[in-house]
């Protein structure tokens, strides 16, 4: 997803129909077969899907430098498909009794409420801006691997609930610095 | 469709696949953590690096504790 208080924005204009985002939106394609993976009870072939998928978003990255086509709107793509790739795989595990309901929910609803102060931080910023932090990078990387757990029935119950304290912690402290800490100027 | 793989190899799989990956980050983010330790710590860039440096080990910890969990070495 991202480094710290997005980088200046390139002067050149990229293309949104660039060889980096087509990367990213291949990342749903993984969705489906995920599905019919947790739902006929493959946990491993599920496990190869949400690998693939995770992969993916950190190839996107990668081709956006050889190819030199990094965007803010590329970045902001990429954050929203993590929210759902993430999102609807979290739900079909909990769905399907792989993972813990209550932790899951718990996840998504923090997950809605810090893309809910993303909105904010953009409409103090004056312009489409990808808040950043290193913190959530690591713990959304985190949230690749929940799945992962489910899938491979490996430690679900601590992983999950390890998962929710850290989550509460970084998007309090991401919180802050959209809320109230003045919006950097490369940012603005 | 049948698996992949046995269910002990499957096991394997994701304790070094999870225990390679959460070490590695705990490391990686110890070496930038010190790395940073001289930096202008009244940059709020510096200040977000070193929360995010410092999440990542932890992240790292609880992955590494998972897999010595899920073989019952602790």
């Amino acid at each position: 997803m991202a480094t710290t208080m997005s980088a200046p924005t390139p002067a050149r204009v990229v293309s949104p129909f660039n060889p980096a985002n087509a990367v990213t939106a291949s990342r749903f394609l993984t969705l489906p077969p995920f599905m019919w993976a947790v739902a006929n009870g493959y946990h491993q072939w599920a496990t190869v899907f949400i690998l693939i998928c995770g992969l993916l978003d950190k190839l996107d990255g990668l081709v956006a430098k050889i190819f030199n086509c990094r965007s803010v709107f590329g970045e902001l793509f990429d954050a929203i498909t993590d929210g759902i790739c993430y999102g609807f795989a979290l739900i079909v595990v909990a769905y399907y009794g792989w993972a813990p309901v209550a932790p899951v929910v718990l996840i998504l609803v923090m997950g809605v409420g810090n893309s809910g102060l993303r909105f904010i931080y953009g409409w103090r910023a004056k312009r489409p801006t990808n808040y950043k932090s290193y913190a959530m990078e690591r713990i959304v990387a985190y949230t690749g691997y929940l799945i992962g757990f489910a899938t491979g029935g490996m430690m679900v119950d601590f992983y999950y609930w390890a998962f929710v304290p850290m989550q509460a912690v970084i998007i309090a402290y991401d919180a802050k610095r959209m809320l109230v800490d003045p919006i950097p100027e490369v940012a603005k | 469709m049948n698996e992949l793989m046995s269910p002990t190899a499957f096991k394997w799989f994701l304790t070094i696949l999870t225990g390679g990956l959460a070490g590695s980050w705990f490391f990686y983010d110890t070496f930038n953590l010190i790395r940073i330790r001289n930096a202008d710590k009244q940059d709020p860039i510096v200040r977000d690096k070193i929360f995010g440096y410092i999440m990542g080990i932890v992240i790292g910890i609880v992955g590494v504790l998972g897999c010595l969990r899920f073989h019952d070495v602790v």
